[in-house]
């Protein structure tokens, strides 16, 4: 009986350190082939800490992408190959900016920001799946919050611990 | 009142073998500490020697490897070293899934069997092996060999040592021992052949195999047989030469019969052996000579007169001593063999010696009554009295025959103490991703303050060092949520955590969080089993 209490105080105190509230995107839908506004929602810091440095990874087949500059936060985009060549209206696009750094500012854990990027979604991005950005919150002192899980086959964001923030693509709106 | 007592002592003795057949517990001394390749491991290439570490020094008798077609080739060619066997595999192993099947047997005569499995290129099906089930035939042969072995013992033995040297009165009673002795030989002989057939893990047909015997003779028990049989005949031969030579034969027999119980088992093979195994032989001998007492005693005074007076006056002097030494010796085993007393609840062997000590209690009552009722009106002449005693006795001797079997189960509960050696062993589990692998270890493992370590792979075996690892503990079936620890990456590549304390034993669920870079996180997952 004390053994199972101890057990149970045990598990509470080391167990507890999961958060709770994830990045999220705003849209949660959007159609392959068009423009998307990935406004990223930050409900939060690291367990008390304020988030210094948010990072987005940019998926593959995402091109086009122009960061919402913000006050108080440094921009950085690095730029990298594509795994293959896009086609941007026309132009064949075969490198970009892979991953967006917000830095050099402080949202307290106490408060709450959007991060906005303007981003093109290619046709080569199938319909019907959800596509993932893969989200990391720095805080002082090393801490860090990644959303960066992505659903295996078979499993939704819910199984997940940190999932990443993502969009449900639709079909490519008719008439383009 | 006879008629009552006689009838539940026979339940008691029912009730004791079913028990006895209810025991599923396999387990033995040596355990398997570690595999090359791990359980479960997936090799690139064939591997050059496959090893095996245990808990004990161990001999193999039988090692197969099963290959993926579920053909089975036996391995001859291996070396020794201290704990590890190192076997050469043969040379023409395909890509697949292959399973090493191994006996051994450990150190105080008892075989332990198991199997690792092992992948070359990619896992495939596993081959089907035949194996953990316990081979029921094989186990009552050996309990009833063992029950009748012990009867010859005590009973001969210890029968014949009484009529030479305490009760001269009931040499009636030598065709009984006689019988019982050659019983026990036979039994022996017996014992030796299903020693080997569960050494060997051969069915109860293969009992005409030379092999099976060889392989029971190899083992530790081979030694008690031998000496075992080596009494017998000293007492089969003896009783025909009455007087000095009679006595000092029945006397070496006794000595020899008890020592030969000293030279195998679980309690002989326990540390420290200079305390242990001088405590078997005492406990033997006291036995035998107790025990051995009664049918003497039983015939004398069914001869009546002064026979049987004199020798229930010399019974009753010297069996007190005789089971206060039995006592200490039997308890000095129980507590270094059980070591804590919650292990007589939570363990078989705990149980077995439970049933023992109650069926012990029933005896001593018995024990008590005869002593202190019966025999005072017997030796002062109620002829009443001496044929009640004589009942009596008979029933005693129906109780000694119950703890008798209920003791011969031992041969197959680990005690305690080894069941503790084998839970402060670690326990290591091997994981395998498409994006990483890692061989996690928890030192002890069972409940408690535990070191955990991993060594983490990239799949192709080249080093991986990632940025960040976490482990975390859940046991969902005690309902515990989630543990987390963060590890240190240690000068010599593994990743460690202190301050885990595994609160309960049972299966937990160990993961593995391997931030392989900023964006990319791996969960390693894998189910151990802590001992308590």
């Amino acid at each position: 009986m004390l053994k199972r209490m101890l057990a149970t105080v045990a598990a509470l105190a080391i167990g507890s350190g999961t958060a709770f509230a994830h990045v999220s995107l705003q849209l949660k839908e959007a159609p392959v082939g068009s423009t998307y506004r990935a406004i990223f929602q930050v409900p939060h810091g690291c367990e008390g800490k304020p988030t210094n440095v948010v990072r987005v990874q940019i998926p593959e087949g995402v091109i086009a992408v122009k960061p919402q500059p913000k006050a108080g936060w440094t921009l950085e985009k690095i730029k990298g190959a594509y795994a293959k060549s896009y086609d941007y209206h026309g132009t064949p696009t075969s490198e970009g900016v892979k991953e967006i750094v917000w830095s050099g500012g402080s949202l307290g854990d106490d408060e709450y920001d959007e991060f906005v990027l303007r981003v093109y979604l290619t046709k080569d991005l199938k319909a019907g799946e959800t596509l993932h950005f893969p989200v990391v919150q720095e805080c002082p002192d090393g801490m860090a919050e990644r959303w960066i899980e992505i659903p295996a086959e078979g499993q939704s964001a819910d199984d997940l611990e940190l999932p990443a923030p993502g969009v449900k693509l639709l079909e490519a709106a008719g008439g383009h | 009142m006879r008629e009552h007592l006689g009838r539940s002592c026979i339940r008691v003795f029912l009730t004791g073998i079913l028990w006895c057949c209810l025991i599923v517990a396999a387990m033995a001394h040596a355990a398997l500490t570690g595999a090359v390749p791990a359980d479960g491991a997936v090799v690139e290439t064939p591997p050059k020697s496959l090893s095996l570490s245990f808990s004990e020094p161990v001999s193999p008798l039988v090692l197969r490897l099963i290959l993926p077609d579920g053909q089975a080739r036996t391995l001859g060619t291996f070396v020794l070293r201290d704990r590890v066997l190192e076997i050469a595999p043969p040379d023409d192993l395909g890509a697949g899934t292959h399973v090493l099947v191994w006996r051994v047997v450990s150190e105080d005569g008892h075989p332990v069997a198991g199997s690792t499995v092992f992948s070359i290129g990619a896992p495939g099906n596993v081959p089907p092996v035949a194996e953990g089930s316990v081979d029921w035939p094989v186990r009552i042969a050996l309990w009833v060999a063992r029950v009748v072995s012990y009867a010859g013992l005590f009973f001969g033995i210890g029968g014949l040592f009484a009529v030479r040297w305490l009760i001269p009165g009931g040499a009636d009673g030598l065709r009984v021992i006689r019988a019982a002795t050659l019983l026990g030989a036979v039994a022996t002989i017996l014992s030796l052949g299903f020693q080997g057939l569960d050494a060997l893990g051969a069915p109860l047909s293969a009992l005409a195999d030379r092999a099976v015997w060889q392989a029971g003779l190899a083992t530790r028990f081979g030694l008690t047989v031998m000496a075992l049989l080596a009494a017998f005949c000293l007492a089969f031969v003896a009783p025909s030469r009455a007087g000095f030579a009679g006595r000092a034969a029945s006397l070496v027999s006794l000595v020899v019969g008890s020592g030969a119980l000293a030279l195998s088992g679980h309690a002989s093979s326990a540390a420290p052996q200079w305390l242990m195994q001088p405590a078997v032989l005492v406990h033997a001998i006291t036995i035998e000579v107790w025990i051995g007492a009664l049918l003497p005693l039983a015939y004398a005074l069914r001869r009546g007169g002064d026979a049987g007076r004199q020798a229930l006056g010399r019974f009753s002097r010297l069996i007190p001593v005789c089971v206060a030494v039995l006592t200490v010796a039997g308890l000095l085993l129980a507590v270094v063999q059980v070591q804590q007393f919650g292990a007589l609840f939570s363990t078989a062997y705990g149980n077995v010696l439970l049933v023992k000590l109650a069926l012990l209690a029933v005896l001593f009552a018995l024990v008590a009554l005869n002593r202190w009722v019966f025999t005072r009106s017997a030796v002062r002449g109620d002829r009443g009295a001496a044929r009640r005693l004589g009942r009596a006795i008979i029933v005693e001797t129906m109780i000694v025959l119950a703890i008798f079997a209920v003791a011969a189960a031992w041969r197959f509960t680990p005690p305690p103490r080894a069941l503790a050696l084998v839970a402060a062993q670690p326990v290591s589990t091997h994981i395998h991703s498409d994006k990483a692998m890692a061989e996690i270890t928890l030192t002890p493992g069972r409940s408690g303050p535990v070191q955990v370590s991993a060594v983490i792979l990239s799949p192709d075996f080249t080093p991986l060092t990632p940025k960040d690892v976490t482990f975390v503990f859940s046991n969902p079936e005690a309902g515990i949520e989630p543990m987390r620890r963060r590890a240190v990456l240690q000068a010599d590549g593994t990743w460690r955590a202190v301050d885990v304390v595994i609160p309960l034993a049972g299966q937990w669920r160990v993961r593995l969080d391997v931030l392989i870079s900023d964006f990319e996180l791996v969960r390693l997952q894998e189910t151990v089993e802590i001992a308590p």
